[in-house]
């Protein structure tokens, strides 16, 4: 089910209903495990079954890692949690990709095999809802969680559907203490939410799927050498697309689970005005950087181990991130090229040290704009959906093809400009505070407006049920 | 920092840091209930609240009545999930239309069920390639019924990755893949369409209204022709049928008239391939649709199954365009004597011959009533009824 869709209005208008209407803190409980698994369920019902049984299997584990008398069997079945884990998302995700590299392997030996392709349908969100769970056994094994007794309150926790199948990734610990007492019905909380789920609709289906997602797809369709403007138009357009797309989703989230009296933490913080590498993936898909920092990179000894060991962190980490994003080499280059911004980052504070003219606003401007540029330049590998096609993307960016075609009209070029100023001015405007201090300081007409103006887009709109680009990772 | 030779061993004893010692922000479960809460703007919420809805309503009640007053009426948005629906209700005999707008507007199924004994199934799709959907109904091993093929040369060969093709693969892989939240969200959406006016994607929605602004594009800039706005109505069984103020010819027929001179006129070879290479593409992609017809056409016959293709009326300067540029001997003629199978071409029959589109390339609602009517006895010769 998408929040953009009508299903999901009448779902989420008769489950809010019920939910504030019984009294009971365990009948809300047992109403809200029962909705999510029908929003799950909506997609592809065989697929609730699954998700339940890696959700049971979490739970007992994390018992039996609490109950464990000494490290090794803790590590054992900590072990286990992981390995079961890891490998049905393997499965789902990855094994047609690991069967193809497989063969190529092969191939460079001259061993001809030609492997089935496995007709695998990839469950919807599998990478968010096994990161959910994932992270109550770690958690337990790391000493920061007790388990839960209740097995109805674990399975909410993975599977609550604001957040169940494209983040953000929320941590069992930080879901579970929420269950202890009922929320009450705070009406500022209940409409503030509904507000930001028409902010979120709005990023999505007004400025990603209207204003720019066209534009991106034909020029990364596009099957000849294009010109240096529409090159960079199709990569900034996509830019804009992937942040509305995903942040609007984050958003309506967020919005959602408000609404019910849940709290999720922030997942997105304007992003496009990150001074540097380091802030921009403390601003960008937060609840993976945080879960990969915490459960990947410290594990690994993060940057207590030496400089060049720190910097081994730091792309294997962005390696297995880009890889967590699809079943693709485009992506483990998307990965490990932010690894490398890193790392030269982190290299060049070594070496520049803290000076006062980094603080001058013009320098960080400018360090702002040229890290956008980096992830723009990122985003290109992200998007192809091969080499050829950012390869030939690349060299458009950088004239190499001054003779080469004009796709865009002028009005797409002109609603990739004006949205674009737009969010880097909001970006740039808004990077030291967020969204609560903003509308609280904006005059009360403003709010009005800019909420009105936003509903009626929508409904303008009217939207197709485009699936959110993060749905398929 | 500890030297990287001290470090060593609890460096390699992964996973070391799982161990980490919890950090005072990381709670509980069964601590305090909330470590974090979102703060929420304290302003006059329900003020603000009452105020929106209002201006929401009023604002789409407002464009609403601006809508009708401009021409626009109710009517169902044709897309994937509709045809998926419609899709559904073909049963193993039915009589079932596939192709492209000619013989969705044209063909009346009250009409073709007086005539042929059954309410036919309407699968034909605006702009797109019949071959999709021929191909799947081909592979429906329980379908042994009867196709009524609309045949538009320059849809019916439009090669991969072509719109036309991709609209007909979207549709088929949607049946095969809609999921429950889909067809519910389809049928929440058609009586919303069946009453409010400007619920229209196809000419109403924020990205169409964009489109029409009229900005000049860069000389040389290879941008999509434009599409023809809204002149037609659907209704739940997929019927489309013009809407009077298009019937009537002026100003709006007129204007897709000439929308559609570009839209079928075939495209240049793109600047990136040589000619002759493109040209030995398409060669090889015509030839390519035809054998797949064949093919399509014999899996239906060797169960029982019937297929006839049909020529729709088109008029004016859209006749003579598609006559010169997808001739009948190079199209038609070879196709049917390939396949083997029946075809009706109204021009090789007067009382089919003589309708006029309005808009060059449908007929109006009211003559694809009569035009049935005439069709049906065709229908029933080449079917062998």
């Amino acid at each position: 089910m998408l929040f953009n869709s009508l299903t999901f209005i009448v779902f989420f208008a008769v489950v809010v209903t019920l939910y504030w209407s019984i009294r009971s803190w365990n009948a809300r409980k047992n109403l809200l495990v029962t909705a999510s698994y029908i929003f799950y369920g909506a997609w592809n019902p065989p697929f609730a079954a699954l998700l339940f049984s890696t959700t049971a299997m979490d739970f007992w584990l994390g018992r039996q890692i609490a109950k464990a008398k000494n490290r090794s069997s803790r590590r054992a079945w900590l072990v286990a949690s992981v390995c079961m884990n890891l490998s049905m998302l393997g499965f789902f995700k990855y094994g047609n990709f690991l069967l193809e590299n497989f063969q190529w392997l092969l191939a460079r030996i001259e061993v001809i095999y030609h492997p089935p392709h496995l007709d695998i349908l990839l469950p919807v969100g599998i990478s968010f809802y096994t990161f959910h769970s994932l992270s109550y056994t770690l958690d337990i094994y790391r000493g920061v969680l007790q388990p839960t007794r209740s097995l109805r309150d674990f399975v909410l926790a993975v599977s609550f559907f604001p957040q169940l199948v494209a983040g953000p990734i929320v941590r069992a610990g930080d879901f579970l203490p929420q269950l202890v007492r009922p929320p009450r019905l705070r009406i500022g909380q209940f409409l503030w939410g509904l507000s930001l789920m028409t902010l979120g609709l709005f990023e999505k289906i007004v400025l990603a799927d209207t204003m720019l997602a066209g534009s991106a797809d034909r020029i990364f369709g596009y099957a000849g050498p294009l010109v240096a403007l529409d090159s960079w138009l199709g990569v900034i357009a996509f830019a804009g697309q992937i942040f509305f797309d995903f942040a609007g989703y984050s958003t309506c989230a967020i919005g959602a689970a408000l609404c019910l009296g849940f709290h999720l933490k922030d997942n997105f913080r304007f992003p496009y005005a990150a001074i540097g590498f380091s802030d921009f993936w403390r601003r960008w898909h937060i609840s993976l950087s945080t879960f990969l920092r915490d459960y990947l990179y410290i594990p690994l000894g993060g940057n207590r181990v030496g400089w060049t060991r720190a910097a081994i962190n730091l792309v294997i980490v962005m390696f297995l991130g880009g890889l967590w994003h699809g079943a693709a080499w485009t992506f483990v280059v998307w990965g490990l090229l932010h690894g490398s911004y890193l790392v030269i980052e982190h290299a060049s504070r070594a070496l520049i040290g803290e000076r006062a003219w980094t603080e001058n606003f013009a320098v960080k401007l400018l360090l702002g704009l040229v890290t956008y540029g980096a992830v723009c330049l990122a985003w290109v590998f992200f998007r192809a959906s091969d080499f050829t096609i950012a390869t030939r993307m690349l060299r458009g960016m950088f004239g190499g093809h001054p003779h080469g075609d004009a796709i865009l009209a002028t009005r797409e070029m002109l609603q990739i400009g004006i949205v674009t100023f737009f969010m880097m001015l909001a970006h740039w405007s808004l990077r030291e505070t967020n969204i609560e201090t903003a509308v609280t300081r904006l005059p009360r007409w403003i709010v009005t407006a800019a909420w009105a103006l936003m509903a009626c887009a929508i409904i303008l709109t009217q939207g197709s049920s485009n699936a959110f680009i993060y749905f398929q990772f | 920092m500890p030297s990287s030779t001290s470090n060593f061993k609890r460096i390699l004893r992964l996973p070391r840091l799982f161990f980490r010692q919890p950090t005072e922000a990381e709670s509980v479960h069964g601590g305090p209930p909330l470590e974090f809460e979102r703060p929420i703007p304290q302003i006059p919420w329900r003020g603000i609240t009452v105020i929106v809805v209002l201006f929401v309503i009023a604002a789409a009640s407002a464009w609403e009545f601006y809508c009708r007053s401009i021409g626009y009426g109710p009517t169902l948005n044709d897309n994937e999930d509709l045809w998926t629906i419609t899709r559904r209700r073909a049963q193993p005999e039915s009589i079932v239309i596939i192709g492209d707008s000619r013989g969705w507007y044209d063909l009346d199924l009250d009409e073709l069920q007086k005539g042929l004994g059954k309410r036919p199934v309407q699968l034909a799709m605006a702009g797109s390639c019949a071959y999709p959907v021929l191909a799947d109904l081909a592979d429906d091993k329980t379908f042994h019924g009867t196709i009524i093929c609309s045949f538009v040369p320059g849809l019916f060969f439009a090669p991969p990755g072509t719109p036309p093709m991709e609209r007909g693969e979207k549709a088929v892989r949607r049946s095969h893949t809609q999921s429950p939240a889909q067809r519910g969200s389809e049928y929440l959406a058609m009586p919303l369409e069946e009453h409010v006016a400007f619920l229209k994607q196809q000419d109403l929605t924020l990205e169409q209204l964009l489109k029409r602004l009229p900005i000049p594009n860069r000389l040389g800039a290879l941008v999509p022709p434009r599409l023809p706005p809204y002149f037609g109505t659907v209704d739940r069984e997929r019927r489309a049928r013009m809407i009077e103020e298009c019937a009537r010819g002026g100003k709006l027929a007129t204007t897709i008239q000439q929308i559609w001179l570009p839209i079928f006129t075939p495209p240049p070879p793109p600047s990136y391939v040589p000619k002759d290479v493109f040209m030995a593409k398409m060669k090889d992609a015509i030839e390519k649709r035809f054998g797949d017809t064949i093919a399509a056409v014999e899996k239906l016959r060797a169960r029982g199954g019937k297929v006839v293709f049909v020529r729709l009326p088109v008029s004016g300067g859209l006749k003579a365009l598609e006559d010169r540029t997808t001739p009948r001997d190079q199209t038609w003629d070879p196709l049917l004597q390939a396949a083997g199978a029946p075809g009706i071409y109204f021009e090789d029959f007067p009382e089919l011959a003589g309708f006029n589109c309005p808009e060059w390339s449908h007929l109006s609602a009211g003559d694809s009533v009569e035009f049935s009517k005439r069709l049906v006895p065709h229908l029933r010769a080449a079917l062998g009824m």
